[in-house]
């Protein structure tokens, strides 16, 4: 939260932006007076058209009208600064146009509040369930949604809907030749239930090398988004493997409260055929030459955790003690066994975006089946896969606590750490084989393992992945496993390919 | 807590930052605040490790630490009563002096006990220690009950004398052997870097581990439970079961105090800052490494995050990392995760992949500033030694376009101080445009 008393950290003479106000098309270079550009803009302004799949098009867009008394504050605001100090830039400027002028973003995220269920009972009394949550939602969040190919409408009707873990979204290593960048823009909606908090948001791509400032996200050397501004990200990957993501604004804070999730980064080798140990892949983990981290399906496995006592402290405009923190749910992409094994909404897939079909009419999100509870909780952790075939798990935790992931009954091979595959300046080979991977803070592994044969009688064999640090393996209740743990389901044949990453591959 | 006290005292830190702005601007370093006979302070740079040399004599470096109590400057405002060694018989220091010998040394340190408790030291990882004579072992009493990991100095006046050879090159702890559990917590505690044979600029014996001695850092971390502090000072016993850490500290500092000069003159008994500055990497002109000590003295992991660059680990607990073989088993990491009592070597370096500047520029229309939040730290400009203006009523602590890049404990609630987030085990790498830069 921001609500420190003190100057305006810019001079923001109007109100925040409202639904259907927005003052992005606005092109204040003659105070007052809406210049050719503006309205020519204004006239043609860039189409919503949603991207294709696997190929986001454009995610940005212009507004649909300034109205006449939000074009006379704009016109007094400036002038009241005109003239003050040496300050040569405009003081208020029209991002979505400048940004509609660049190459079009390959995804559009957007940051605000809302609710996700974790299991109500047993309650924490007076802070879970918390009482001003809605029907069937337990835990006030931040987070962040995916609005590519929404409407000015569609997105702005959006705050107060954030999603936990965040969407999960991957990027194709850089080529050079290509010259493949990826482009994140970012808007703020604000905090529907904290109005008295102007707090901005960024996106700090955690992991990510050699990167400047200014698209790092962390607030202090650069720059942050306040409501209903717009800042654009651009990347160049060049190093695959598993990151995650967050915003670094009041970073204890809205980490705790949700905006995190994970990222990955495809290397240049995929797409290649590589036969490695007799079985051959077309997918990998890195550009290891050998095959050695290839591939049938891969899963992201984000780690994240709810101290009940914060979040409800944010709800109700108190303030925890963070020295005081634990770990009251500890989730597995966003959710807590058993809600992890459900299905996927029908958002998982980032570069899939249509509306009535990963987004409903209004934008919000269209839960996965049978489970409205789990709304905005749309990523599955379930992994199913066919004997022999070789699996790939991508962790991440942005919890505050080191999780110990366990495999029961399948040993897992260690192929890539902090998105670095596990090989020596010499090329020594540091990969290992183990059950239990100790994961902290901010830390990823990627690891893969071979489904064994199937023994069982049923339609598959279940083997547990869960933190063996139990009282992270349960929801607070006696007895049975919760919390950070998911299923894997080995079939013996019949599991068809993925269509993206965590897809159940019906 | 009500929202009030926290807004007033996070107003309080932002006037600190300021305060230490300004002192950095006047270029006002303050005295090298360790020294004394027989060691030797190390001209003290404003920035990087502050060694401390054990005199003159080559081989047999000899260093007198006396035990001292004193208080620290805590982020919110607060101070906390420590316990501490001091390089020969200055006043109270926190943490420690940093102790800087060759392998192959004998070294020598000579405790003097000033303290109402007996004391002692250890030295973990050094072999065959021997205090006044005899081998360093723990002691115990006539009931077999084991009071204290080494032979000590006796309360108030004692003085033991330890010995051992420095076999070994890396970095390793000292701490009080004696009621540790108390002790190391109350401060006892400081760093000593044993440098190979090999030379002063490689963290081991090894051509690949070799770094650039004007970017050699050090990473102290640790915390502080404010009751067992406060219970020392009132000479009351302290429930250990009770104990809960309100404060983590870098270099025995919080931040924002963490990226003020070493011996900032209104820290006088933290000399210690941790703010990196470094030269970008280059092939020709800056082709080598900043080294980075990791330390903790912390009760669980410290999982450390440097933005921007993956450190390049290449030892632990002074071992350097290499099979039995001599293969590499160096790992890139971006979550340095040093746990209770460790120690991490990790070679860093930064540069800008894309090589971005005004003729170069990003590949998206800057944003105005007027409709951005502006950090603390930023030029105004994305580019590397070059400035802006910001927008009416905006400031910056921007010098010349430098870079401001984060370096933070990412168990996020360890970076928070009894309530004030945003403090703690937090520092920057400081990136120097280029000569020619106007950073003066």
């Amino acid at each position: 939260m921001t609500g420190r008393p003190g100057p305006e950290p810019h001079l923001q003479p109007t109100a925040p932006s409202r639904q259907g106000d927005t003052m992005d098309t606005l092109h204040p270079t003659e105070p007052g007076v809406p210049t050719p550009d503006a309205v020519a803009t204004l006239a043609t302004g860039p189409t919503d058209a949603p991207g294709p799949t696997n190929a986001p098009g454009a995610a940005t867009e212009a507004g649909h009208g300034v109205s006449r008394r939000r074009f006379l504050g704009l016109a007094g605001g400036a002038a009241l600064v005109a003239g003050v100090g040496t300050w040569s830039g405009r003081v208020l400027a029209p991002e979505q146009v400048a940004s509609a002028a660049d190459a079009p973003a390959n995804l559009y995220l957007a940051g605000t509040d809302g609710w996700i269920h974790l299991p109500p009972t047993p309650a924490i009394p007076p802070y879970h369930p918390d009482p001003l949550a809605p029907a069937g939602l337990t835990t006030y969040v931040f987070g962040f949604r995916n609005v590519t190919g929404m409407t000015t409408t569609q997105r702005l009707a959006q705050k107060n809907k954030a999603q936990h873990s965040a969407p999960l979204f991957w990027v194709d290593q850089y080529d050079p030749n290509a010259h493949n960048e990826f482009r994140v823009q970012l808007t703020n909606l604000g905090l529907a239930l904290r109005p008295d908090l102007f707090d901005a948001h960024t996106l700090h791509w955690h992991g990510f090398r050699n990167v400047i400032p200014f698209f790092d996200g962390e607030p202090t050397g650069s720059v942050s988004v306040p409501a209903g501004r717009e800042f654009t990200y651009v990347y160049r990957p060049r190093d695959p493997g598993t990151y995650m993501f967050h915003c670094h604004v009041e970073d204890v804070e809205h980490v705790h409260m949700g905006m995190t999730g994970l990222v990955f980064v495809r290397p240049l080798q995929d797409g290649q055929s590589k036969t490695y140990q007799g079985r051959t892949y077309t997918k990998f983990l890195y550009n290891d030459g050998d095959g050695s981290t290839g591939h049938d399906r891969e899963f992201a496995m984000f780690l994240s955790e709810v101290w009940a006592e914060a979040h409800w402290a944010d709800a109700h405009i108190q303030l925890p003690e963070w020295s005081d923190y634990r770990a009251d749910f500890a989730l597995l992409n966003g959710r807590v066994y058993p809600d992890t094994i459900e299905p996927n909404g029908p958002s998982v897939d980032a570069f899939h975006t249509e509306s009535g079909v990963t987004f409903d009419a209004s934008g919000d999100l269209i839960p996965p089946a049978g489970r409205p509870d789990l709304q905005y909780q749309p990523n599955s952790s379930l992994v199913r896969c066919n004997s022999g075939e070789r699996v790939a798990l991508r962790f991440a935790n942005l919890g505050f606590r080191e999780a110990a992931m366990t495999t029961s009954g399948i040993r897992m091979r260690v192929v890539g750490r902090d998105a670095t595959p596990m090989r020596g300046r010499d090329g020594t080979d540091t990969s290992y084989e183990t059950e239990t991977l100790n994961i902290g803070p901010g830390e990823s592994y990627d690891v893969v393992f071979t489904a064994p044969a199937r023994t069982g009688s049923g339609a598959y064999d279940t083997y547990y992945l869960y933190n063996r640090a139990f009282n992270r393996s349960n929801n607070l209740a006696p007895g049975g496993f919760g919390g950070q743990a998911t299923e894997i389901r080995v079939y013996a044949s019949g599991v068809g390919p993925q269509g993206y990453p965590n897809d159940w591959g019906n | 807590m009500s929202l009030t006290p926290r807004l007033r005292r996070r107003g309080a830190s932002l006037r600190r930052v300021l305060a230490a702005a300004t002192v950095t601007a006047l270029g006002a370093v303050g005295a090298a605040v360790v020294q004394g006979a027989p060691a030797t302070a190390d001209a003290t740079p404003r920035n990087g490790i502050v060694c401390t040399s054990g005199g003159s004599a080559p081989g047999n470096p000899v260093f007198d630490l006396t035990t001292r109590t004193g208080y620290i400057d805590l982020p919110d405002g607060n101070t906390a009563y420590m316990w501490g060694y001091s390089s020969g018989f200055d006043p109270f220091q926190h943490p420690g002096p940093v102790l800087c010998v060759h392998e192959g040394d004998t070294v020598t340190v000579i405790l003097h006990n000033t303290l109402e408790d007996p004391t002692s030291i250890v030295f973990p990882g050094m072999d065959d220690v021997r205090a006044d004579g005899v081998a360093s072992q723990p002691q115990v009493d006539g009931a077999g009950l084991v009071t204290s990991l080494a032979p000590g100095a006796a309360a108030l006046t004692g003085t033991t004398t330890y010995t051992f050879t420095a076999s070994r090159p890396g970095t390793y702890l000292y701490e009080s052997g004696t009621n540790p559990e108390k002790q190391v917590r109350m401060g006892l505690f400081g760093a000593l870097v044993v440098r190979p044979t090999l030379g002063d600029d490689y963290a081991y014996d090894s051509a690949d581990s070799r770094f650039n001695p004007t970017e050699e850092f050090m990473v102290l971390l640790s915390e502080i439970d404010p009751y067992q502090h406060q219970a020392a000072e009132a000479h009351k016993s302290f429930n250990l079961n009770n104990y809960k850490p309100r404060y983590w500290l870098i270099n025995g500092r919080g931040y924002p105090d963490s990226i003020a000069d070493n011996g900032a003159s209104w820290l006088p008994n933290q000399p210690y800052g941790s703010l990196a500055t470094v030269k970008p990497y280059d092939p020709v002109t800056h082709p080598l490494s900043g080294l980075a000590r990791y330390l903790s003295v912390g009760s669980e992991d410290y999982p450390f995050h440097p933005h921007g660059n993956n450190g390049l680990v290449v030892g632990r607990d002074g071992h350097p990392l290499k099979s039995p073989s001599g293969g590499d088993l160096s790992m890139e990491k971006f979550a340095i995760n040093i746990g209770p009592g460790q120690t991490w070597d990790v070679l860093f370096k930064w540069f800008d992949a894309e090589g971005y500047s005004p003729s170069n520029p990003v590949t998206v229309t800057v944003p105005s500033l007027a409709n951005q939040v502006v950090g603390t730290f930023y030029s105004g400009s994305p580019y590397l030694g070059s400035t802006q203006a910001l927008p009416p009523g905006v400031q910056t602590l921007n010098q010349c376009g430098e870079y401001y890049i984060i370096s933070h404990n990412h168990a996020l609630y360890q970076i928070t101080s009894w309530g004030v987030t945003m403090t703690g085990p937090i520092t920057y790498m400081r990136i120097e445009p280029p000569a020619p830069n106007t950073c003066g």
